[in-house]
This record gives C-alpha cells, structure tokens and sequence, in this order.
C-alpha cells in the first residue's frame, strides 16, 4: 500500500541591500550594508501571518484530531530559524509544539541553503550540514536521518558524501531523465554507495505546489476527495509530496480554498485502506530499495529542466559563483569568522536563481520570487556586494 | 481589402519611429494580401514600392519637414501652414473606394476626419506619440491636443503603441479605453558588429529625449572609467548640450556627430558597446529595440512604451543619474553582464516582428469592417 509522504521546506533567504559600484571599497559594517534588515524583516512577518502561522496551527489540529495518523515531515534552513529567534520566538516554538507531537520529522540540509555541494572541495558543505545539525539539535533535541540538499540538488558524489556523513536516506527529484520508466513510489538507491533516495513524485506535487489555482488545468478545481482518490489508484510503496511550505497561503492565497484543501485531506486519505501517512525517517525504514540510479550530473527540482542551469545557466550566474569560490578560498584560510558568516549567508542559492535569464515559462515563476526587476539588475547589485566582500577579505 | 494609409514620413526620408512604422507595417500588410494606398507630401528622395499591393501616392509639393514644431517662430508658422495645407490636399485628392482609412498622429488627422465623412468609411487612428509627450509634459500646446481630442474622438478604434500611450489617450483626451488597442513596435534586425568603448545616445535633442540626463550621467561615470559618450542627433537643444559638456568638464570625452544618415545610424549601433534612452516621455522608443537588434546592451527610461514590453534590458528612472552610471559602470567593468544581456536581447528581438504588427492590425482592422 502506498504511503504518503508529505515532506515541507522551509526557508527564507537574506535579501541584498541596494548595493552599487558607487559604495564598493566605502562602507563600513558588512552585515548591516549588503543586507536589507528593515525588508528581510517586513517579508518575514508578512510570509509568518500568511503562511507560518496559519498553517502551523492547521497541521497541529489535524495531527491531534487523527490522533497522530497524519504525519509530515519539515526543513528548517538555518536563516529561516535565524528570522524566527530574531523577530518571532514564537513561530519556532509552534514548529517545536508540531515536533512533540511524535507525528512529525526534521530534514537535514546546509545551514544556508546554499550550492556548498557544487564546489571543487566538499569541506565547505560539509562544515554547513554540520551547522546544521547543531541548530537542529539546539532547539529540538534530536538528529535528523533524512537528508535533503538545496533544492533536491543530487548526483552520485553529493550521495556518497551525505551517506559518509551518516544520513540513512536522501531526498531529490524524480526526474524522467533519471527514472525513465520507473515510477517514483519507491526507494532506489545510487550506484555508488548504499543510501536509500526518496523520489519526489513531480506530478501529484506540483498539482499542489503549481497548478493548485490554474483555472486552466484539466483537474481544477483540486478537491481533497479528488486528490486522494488519485492517490489511492497510484501503484507503489510512498508517494513523496514534497514542496515549498510557502504553497500554503503565500504563493497559494487563502482564498484560493487551499487551507481548506488541507484541512479535509487527512480525512479524505485515510478513508482509504490502502493510504497512509508516514514521515520521511519512516519511509527509509519500512521500505526496500527497489532499483538502481545512476546520476553523474547533478539534477534538482527547479523548472522543467530538472538540473542545476537555474542557478548555473548563465555568463552572470557562472561568474558570480566563481567569484563567490574564489572569496571562500582566502576567508577560509584566514578564518575571519565574521566575514566567513557574510560569505556564507551571500551563498544562499536564492541570489543566483535571481539572475536567471531563462524564458518564458519558467521565466514567468522567477519573476514572482524575484525581488528585482530583471536579472541583470540582480547580478550587478550581487556582483558590487563581492567586490566588496573581496576587497576586505584580502585587507584583512 | 483596400486602405487608404495617410503618412507623413517614408523611409528613405524620415526622423522618427513614425516613418519606420509606417515603411515596416504597410510591408508587411502589402504580404497579407492588402491593398494599400499610402499618401505623404512630396519629397525629394521619391520613396519606391516594390511590392504590387502597395502603391506610395506623393500629395502636394510639401517640403521636408521635421516630425516635432521647429523651435523658431517664423519656422514654425511656415510648418503649420504646410502641414494645412497638406491635409487640404489630401482632403481633395484621396477618393475612390476604401474599406478603411488609417492615419498616423495628429499630423494627417484633419484630413482623416473629413475623409471619414465624405468616403464614408471606418477610420482607424495610430498614436505614436501625443503633444504631452513631444513637449516632455512642460507647457504643451492646447492647438496640438485639440486636433489630437478631435481626431481620437472620431476614430472608430485607435492603435496606441504602448500601455504607457494608451494611458494618456484614456486620462488626458477623455477617450473610452474599450476603443484603445495597444500594438507594440517591430524592428528589422541591424545584426552585430565588433564593439568599440562608446556609450551612445541617439535621437532629436529636444527635452522630450532627457539628452541632459545623460550628459550628467556620463559625468558620473568618467569619474570612476576611462569610456567615451556619443550624442548622435541634432535638435534645438544641441548648442545647450555642448555648453554643458564643457561646464561639465567632460567635452574631450563627449562626441556629438550631429544627424546620421540611415547607414551611419546602423554602423553606431553596431560598435557602442551600450545604448542608453534616457527619455523623459516615450511613448514606445523603436531605437531601444535597434540597438538592442544590434547586440548592444540597453538602458532605457521606464517612462517608456518599450520598458513594458522588452525584458531583457535595463530600466531606469530618467532623472536617477546615478542608477544610471551604476548600470554604465557595471557594464563597462563586468564582462559577463554585457555578453549575457547582449546574448539575450538578441533573441528576444525576434519576437518584435512587423509581421505580428501586421497581424495585430488586421485584427484591429477586421473588428471595424462594415
């Protein structure tokens, strides 16, 4: 009987201050010039009364009222939990309220969400996860057995890597280029090592994640009933949703009826015999790996093209993150840990997915995320911060 | 389908987008099948068709005439008695069988006016710009605006070039926004050619294009790079401009070609290494796209029909000169930005075909047919 796994990241990144050549090399405090406190601040809370909060309170309900059969899993990026102690204690200890429930189960990633796992050395990602894993068991008492890299990012090395650390299973996408013909609902396992990989099923997840208000799309509108019922006539083990926590109530308004989606969806499942819900620890543990895959170029979940090419696809983004290595370089040898702090908050994928230049219909999507106009006005503002940045790590 | 099409301006004799408009529509309608008759004074270098629908019918013996009032007054009374009595002419002389008439701006309106009465047929008005914008929005002439209101108000539906243009057509001449249909501008490709360090400006010198913004620009940024600014054009404001070059301290540094022939205009376009449109109020800005189709990354104003539509370009504040050099800078000192907005741009072009304008105005067309 399939499982369903219903899995939540978590994240807000630490937008740029407007940053121009004219201010490179002549301001003074790093932290507070290249980050827009005041903006990070108001879209923070805007995003918590939207979404954190509303949802939070929605899933505990549901959790107490079926008795802990509804079961979900989270995670938290260390900026998002760095928001929450800075500006609203309280929205972390509701996701502390959600894990003592026992129904519910933490992810591990990079502290930044960042493309650490891309660089020539994998110290660098290393030292985040590890970073991680601290934050997670500061506030919660507990580590993590799932691992999930920045926006499913996955290939063999970063698989070998995750499981030397000790992970029992990893979260990517299921991608037809590496799936084929088989389906998604069960676990495979990488060529090169034994670690057991949790395939998001792309479809059911995205008619949430996207097509929940596409008033052009065959299957809208999306009812709970509906949602199960495909479910349910789905073969396999677990079938993985895994998407943005954001879905609920920010780029899915309230009043597109998504909380009410989400409040008669429990229901709605375990009216079938055959459906169940389980966290991603639980999945990797009831569940034999049924297949083989072999991935030598990094996939992800971001647009159709299912690779690294939204944050890597361009002139811009490819300088940039050369740049960015380039910096780490000298700051990690000189161990300047405020400017290493600096560094690794500029890492957060989302300044490089702002400078995506790809067409039309993904372009549409970049466009509502994005916080510039175009995506060459996020390079130059990206750019100046790392000249910057350069500048000082070589002064000091 | 028959139209009588009423110019002002044809290539090869032309100094706006109006002239390149009208030269890429009527082509492009003459390829799908409609007949045109496109009337304009008469001129000296004769404009020719070489295609067997469109059939170019010289009015009059006007001379050459600038697009915008000349700035001096005896001039300008010279040029509103010719633009009279063109439309006089046109009045007389356009006859015959038309399933439509479609004029362009407010030169040829009277005449479209009167014609819609005596053949008895649709109108259809194309607003490239208004008086607000040809006056950068400071002191506009009553005279103008009211030939503008009377031709908008007779016009069964009317082409605005931009959301930017439809707006003033709706807020300012009191026009139902139902009849306003917004079709952008087209450019036929320049292609690329080798990059040489010149940052361009190119258009009339007058308040409308903002050329003092980018001279306060360029002054910004030859404090922090070594480039040169080229001002290509002439206009009322050209001996102002040089003035302020010089106070400005940056006169060896600033070139002003003065008007360019239509090769020149292509060769500049092809080695700047950015184009910059600094307008206070455009309505589209048609040589944003030839730069652009010339592989030249673009900064352009936002108060500016082409800033809605054209994404992969810069869009700036027209006053905000220091957003302005932070943009030139950066584009001069980051290799990557220019070749990827260079790369991109290109491919966006293609999308800004006449044959869509084409389409797009039949479809305007069609809705109007009796």
């Amino acid at each position: 009987m399939p499982s369903v796994c219903f899995y939540f990241e978590v994240h807000q990144p630490v937008r740029l201050s407007r940053f121009s050549v004219f201010n490179i090399g002549g301001v003074q405090d790093p932290y507070n010039s290249y980050f827009d406190h005041k903006k990070n601040r108001a879209i923070f809370e805007k995003v918590a009364s939207k979404c954190y909060i509303p949802t939070n309170k929605l899933l505990l309900d549901l959790i107490n009222k079926y008795d802990g059969r509804f079961r979900v899993s989270f995670s938290l990026t260390g900026t998002f939990v760095e928001y929450c102690e800075l500006f609203m204690p309280w929205v972390l200890e509701s996701f502390q309220d959600l894990f003592d429930t026992g129904a519910v189960d933490l992810i591990e990633e990079t502290y930044f969400h960042s493309l650490s796992s891309l660089y020539d050395d994998l110290d660098e990602f290393e030292d985040q996860v590890k970073m991680h894993r601290d934050m997670i068991y500061r506030i919660f008492h507990y580590k993590p057995k799932v691992f999930r890299n920045t926006e499913a990012i996955f290939d063999n090395r970063i698989a070998k890597k995750v499981s030397d650390m000790g992970y029992k299973g990893i979260i990517t996408e299921g991608a037809d280029k590496i799936l084929d013909w088989r389906s998604p609902n069960y676990l495979y396992k990488p060529v090169n090592i034994d670690i057991k990989v949790l395939m998001r099923n792309y479809m059911l997840s995205d008619d949430v994640g996207f097509r929940f208000s596409a008033r052009g799309w065959s299957g809208y509108p999306l009812t709970s009933d509906k949602y199960a019922k495909w479910m349910a006539d789905s073969p396999g083990d677990v079938i993985n949703l895994f998407m943005d926590y954001e879905t609920f109530g920010e780029h899915q308004w309230a009043d597109t009826g998504i909380f009410e989606f989400l409040e008669h969806l429990p229901g709605e499942v375990l009216k079938y015999d055959n459906l169940d819900f389980v966290t991603v620890s639980e999945a990797v543990n009831r569940y034999d790996v049924k297949g083989e895959i072999d991935v030598p170029w990094a996939i992800s979940w971001a647009d159709a093209d299912r690779d690294v090419s939204t944050w890597l696809g361009n002139n811009m983004q490819i300088s940039c993150f050369n740049e960015l290595k380039d910096i780490g370089r000298i700051l990690r040898e000189k161990k300047d840990e405020e400017l290493l702090y600096v560094w690794r908050l500029l890492q957060t994928s989302d300044h490089l997915y702002y400078m995506s230049t790809k067409g039309f219909e993904d372009g549409a999507v970049h466009a509502y995320f994005s916080p510039y106009e175009v995506p060459y006005d996020a390079f130059i503002n990206y750019m100046n911060i790392l000249q910057d940045l350069k500048q000082r790590a070589m002064h000091r | 389908m028959r139209i009588a099409m009423l110019g002002w301006e044809y290539p090869p004799f032309k100094v706006g987008g109006l002239g390149t408009h009208c030269y890429g529509l009527t082509r492009s309608l003459a390829d799908k099948n409609v007949e045109i008759d496109f009337y304009m004074p008469r001129v000296k270098d004769r404009p020719v068709s070489d295609k067997k629908n469109l059939r170019i019918i010289e009015v009059g013996d006007a001379v050459l005439f600038p697009y915008d009032r000349p700035d001096s007054k005896e001039l300008s009374g010279q040029f509103y008695d010719k633009v009279y009595k063109y439309n006089e002419l046109l009045f007389k002389c356009v006859n015959g069988k038309y399933d439509l008439i479609h004029c362009h701006d407010w030169l040829t309106m009277k005449a479209a006016v009167r014609l819609k009465e005596k053949l008895g047929c649709p109108l259809v008005v194309t607003v490239h710009s208004t008086e607000y914008d040809r006056a950068g929005w400071l002191y506009p002439n009553q005279w103008f605006i009211d030939i503008e209101r009377e031709g908008m108000e007779k016009a069964d539906r009317i082409i605005a070039v931009s959301n930017f243009t439809k707006k003033v057509i709706v807020e300012k001449y009191g026009i139902n926004p139902d009849k306003v249909e917004v079709i952008y501008n087209a450019v036929d490709p320049i292609g690329e050619g080798e990059k040489k360090n010149l940052v361009l400006f190119l258009g009339r010198l007058t308040l409308q294009k903002g050329p003092e913004f980018f001279l306060k620009t360029a002054k910004k940024v030859l404090e922090h790079e070594d480039t040169r600014f080229v001002i290509a054009g002439s206009g009322d404001m050209l001996p102002r401009l040089i003035n302020q070059a010089i106070e400005l301290g940056i006169a060896n540094k600033v070139i002003f070609t003065g008007s360019l022939s239509d090769e020149e205009v292509r060769h500049i376009y092809k080695i700047a290494s950015i184009y910059v449109m600094p307008s206070v109020s455009e309505p589209f800005g048609i040589t944003a796209l030839e730069a652009c189709s010339a592989g030249t990354p673009t900064i352009v104003s936002k108060s500016s029909g082409v800033s809605e539509v054209f994404k992969n370009c810069f869009k700036v504040d027209f006053w905000d000169t220091d957003e302005m050099a932070n943009k030139i800078i950066s584009l001069l000192r980051y290799d990557p930005l220019r070749t990827t907005m260079s790369k991109y741009s290109l491919k966006e072009i293609n999308l800004f075909t006449w044959d869509r304008v084409a389409d797009k105005t039949l479809e305007v067309y069609s809705k109007i047919m009796r």
